[in-house]
C-alpha cells in the first residue's frame, strides 16, 4: 500500500510539472503563429519584413516541441502499434511493460545528457544563428534536455508500476 | 557481419520494440541511434542523434506541421463544421440518404481547412450522427459513413500526411496538396455512389429528411463562403507563391482564430484547448519525424536503401507487379498502424526503389495516402472507427466496423481508378510551378 501510494504522488508530481511546461510550449505554438502572420502583413502591406523572423519561428517550435514531450507522453499521444496484452497476465504484461519502459528511460537519459553536452559546446564555441540577429543557440540545446528530464521522470515513475505489478503479481 | 546484415537485424529489432509497445518515434530514434553507433562508432552515434534532434526540432520547413494543425484544431472550435453541414444538408438532405450525402460533402469542405481525418471524423460526428438519429437512419450505416468520411479530411488539401510525404521525399507541397484534389472530390463521389446504391437496396435504412425550399437553399450558401475565402486565399496564395507553407499554415490559422472571434464562437476555454490539441499533436508528428530521421541516418549507413532499390531494379518482374506488391504491404501496414507512422516508417525505404521504377512521385504519395487511410477505418487499429464509438457510444464497435466495409470497397475503388488513370493525380500539379 506505501508503494502504491508514493507512486500516485510520484504520477501526481509528474503531472503538475508536465502540465507547467505545457503552457511554455503553448506560448511558443502562438508565438510561431502571431510571428509569421505579423511578418507576412509587413511583408505584404510594407515591403518590410520583420528581421529575424524565421529564427523566431524556428526557435519557438524548439522550445514549442521540447516543452510539450512529457505531456504528450503521459496522454499516451505518441503512435504505438496496437497489440492487445490486456488478455496476458498481469505479471507477464508487467514485465512487458518494465522492459519497455526501461528502454524508453535510457533513451531519454542520453537524449538530456547528449543535448546538454551540445548547449555546453556551443557556449564554449559562442555558436551563433546565422541570420543578422545572430542569436546565440546554446540556450536552445538546454531547453530540449530541460524539457526532456519529465519525460525520463515519466519513464521512471511507469517502470517502477511495472515492476511492483511484476512483484505482486 | 556487413554493415547489410545489421541494417536487416536492425529492422528485426525495430519490429520487436514495436510489439513491446514502444512508442514508433521512439523506437525508430533508438533503434536508429544504436545501429549508426554500431557501425559508425558510439561517438559517432551519440553525435547524430543529438545533431537530429536539435535540427528537427529547429527546423524551419517542418514549422508548417504545427501551423496547418492549429489551423484544423481552431476550426474545430470554431463552429465552421455545423455551417458547413446546415448548407450541405439543405441541398441534399431531403433525398433518401442524403444526411450522408451531405455529411460526406460537409467532410469534403471541412477537409479544406483541416489536414486531419480523425479531426474532420469527429467534427462532423457530433453533427452528423444525432440528426441522423433523429431520422431513424440505420446506427451501423451512420457511424460507418462519417467514420468513413472522414478520410476526405487528409485528401483534400491542406493534408498533414501530404506535408510529412512532401518534407521526407522533398517534393513541392503545393504539387502534393493540388494533386490531391481531384482524387478527394472522386472519393467523395464514389462514397455518395455508396450511399445511393445501399438506399435503393433498402429504403428503410436512410429515409428521406425534410425538404428546403430554394430560397433556404440559396441563404445556406453563405453558411460555406467564410470556408471558400479562406480555403482561396491560403491554398490559392500558397499555389501562386504567395506564402511559403509555413506562412500559408500561419494565415490561415490566424483567419479561422479571426472567423471565431467575429462569429463570437470561440471562448477562452475552446481557445486554450485547441492550442493543447495542436501542441500535442505537433509534438506527436516532429518527433516522429526526428525519429525517421535518426533511422533514416542508420539505414543510409547501412546501405539498406541504395541495396534494396537496386536489388528490385533487377527482379524478373514489371514495376506494375512491384508497385502492386508496395501497395498491398502499405494496405496490410494500415491495418496495424496510424497512416502518419506507416509512411513517417516506410517512406525513406521504398522511395527510392519507388524512383529507381520511375513512377511519378507526386502520383506515388497519393496512392500512399489513399491506401494508408484505409488503414483509419479498417481493424484491429482503425483511429476514425474508435472516435466515432467515443460519440456514439451506444453503438456497438462491430457495428461501426461492418458500417464502414462498402465505404473501404469504395475507397478501393478509388485507388484502383487512380492507379489505372494516374493522371487524376498528376493533371492539377502539372500546371503548377512552386
Amino acid at each position: 500500500m506505501e508503494s502504491a501510494t508514493m507512486l500516485s504522488t510520484f504520477e501526481k508530481f509528474n503531472r503538475r510539472l508536465s502540465g507547467w511546461l505545457e503552457w511554455i510550449g503553448m506560448i511558443g505554438l502562438l508565438v510561431m503563429m502571431f510571428t509569421t502572420c505579423i511578418d507576412v502583413f509587413l511583408a505584404k502591406f510594407f515591403t518590410r519584413p520583420m528581421q529575424g523572423a524565421i529564427d523566431a519561428v524556428m526557435f519557438a517550435q524548439l522550445i514549442a516541441i521540447s516543452f510539450a514531450l512529457a505531456t504528450t507522453l503521459i496522454l499516451n499521444r505518441h503512435i504505438q502499434v496496437d497489440i492487445y496484452i490486456s488478455s496476458l497476465p498481469r505479471r507477464t504484461q508487467g514485465v512487458i511493460d518494465s522492459i519497455a519502459t526501461l528502454i524508453g528511460f535510457t533513451f531519454f537519459v542520453i537524449v538530456v545528457w547528449q543535448l546538454s553536452a551540445m548547449g555546453h559546446s556551443f557556449q564554449a564555441a559562442g555558436e551563433k544563428s546565422m541570420s543578422q540577429l545572430r542569436i546565440p543557440l546554446f540556450p536552445f540545446p538546454y531547453a530540449i534536455a530541460l524539457g526532456s528530464i519529465p519525460v525520463c521522470l515519466v519513464f521512471l515513475q511507469r517502470l517502477l508500476s511495472s515492476l511492483v505489478k511484476v512483484v505482486k503479481g | 557481419m556487413s554493415d547489410i546484415t545489421i541494417g536487416v537485424i536492425g529492422i528485426a529489432v525495430l519490429l520487436v520494440l514495436f510489439f513491446l509497445r514502444v512508442p514508433v518515434a521512439f523506437s525508430m530514434a533508438i533503434i536508429g541511434f544504436t545501429g549508426f553507433a554500431y557501425l559508425s562508432g558510439p561517438q559517432a552515434g551519440f553525435s547524430i542523434l543529438a545533431r537530429d534532434i536539435f535540427e528537427q526540432f529547429s527546423s524551419y520547413s517542418l514549422s508548417c506541421i504545427p501551423m496547418f494543425i492549429l489551423m484544423g484544431c481552431f476550426a474545430f472550435q470554431t463552429g465552421i463544421s455545423k455551417r458547413l453541414y446546415d448548407t450541405t444538408y439543405a441541398w441534399v438532405g431531403h433525398v433518401r440518404g442524403g444526411l450522408i450525402m451531405a455529411t460526406v460533402m460537409a467532410c469534403a469542405a471541412f477537409g479544406a481547412i483541416c489536414g486531419s481525418s480523425a479531426a474532420t471524423a469527429a467534427t462532423m460526428g457530433k453533427i452528423a450522427i444525432p440528426e441522423m438519429k433523429r431520422y431513424h437512419y440505420d446506427d451501423t450505416l451512420a457511424t460507418g459513413s462519417v467514420a468513413s468520411a472522414g478520410t476526405l479530411g487528409v485528401m483534400i488539401p491542406p493534408s498533414t500526411v501530404f506535408l510529412i510525404y512532401g518534407i521526407l521525399t522533398e517534393q513541392s507541397i503545393g504539387k502534393l496538396f493540388i494533386a490531391g484534389v481531384l482524387p478527394g472530390i472522386l472519393l467523395a463521389f464514389l462514397m455518395m455512389i455508396t450511399v445511393a446504391i445501399l438506399c435503393w437496396r433498402n429504403p428503410a435504412i436512410a429515409p428521406a429528411g425534410a425538404r428546403t425550399g430554394w430560397k433556404g437553399r440559396l441563404r445556406s450558401l453563405t453558411g460555406i463562403i467564410e470556408t471558400l475565402i479562406l480555403f482561396l486565399f491560403v491554398i490559392g496564395g500558397l499555389f501562386l507563391g504567395w506564402f511559403s507553407p509555413t506562412q500559408a499554415g500561419a494565415i490561415g490559422s490566424g483567419g479561422v482564430l479571426l472567423i471565431g472571434l467575429v462569429r463570437q464562437q470561440i471562448s477562452w476555454p475552446g481557445f486554450f484547448e485547441a492550442v493543447k490539441d495542436a501542441l500535442q499533436t505537433s509534438c506527436m508528428v516532429v518527433f516522429c519525424i526526428t525519429g525517421a530521421t535518426v533511422f533514416g541516418h542508420f539505414m543510409a549507413v547501412a546501405r539498406i536503401t541504395f541495396e534494396l532499390a537496386d536489388w528490385v531494379a533487377t527482379l524478373p518482374y514489371s514495376p506494375t507487379t512491384i508497385m502492386a506488391v508496395i501497395i498491398f504491404f502499405y494496405f496490410l501496414g494500415g491495418t496495424f498502424m496510424d497512416s502518419m507512422g506507416l509512411i513517417v516508417l516506410t517512406i525513406p525505404i521504398f522511395f527510392p526503389v519507388v524512383m529507381r521504377l520511375n513512377f511519378d512521385p507526386i502520383w506515388f504519395g497519393v496512392i500512399v495516402v489513399l491506401i494508408a487511410e484505409m488503414g483509419v477505418i479498417s481493424p484491429p487499429e482503425g483511429v476514425n472507427v474508435f472516435v466515432i464509438k467515443s460519440i456514439a457510444p451506444d453503438v456497438p464497435l462491430q457495428s461501426i466496423f461492418k458500417g464502414v466495409l462498402p465505404f473501404l470497397a469504395a475507397m478501393i475503388v478509388c485507388a484502383v481508378i487512380i492507379m489505372i488513370f494516374p493522371i487524376i493525380a498528376t493533371l492539377l500539379p502539372s500546371y503548377i510551378t512552386y
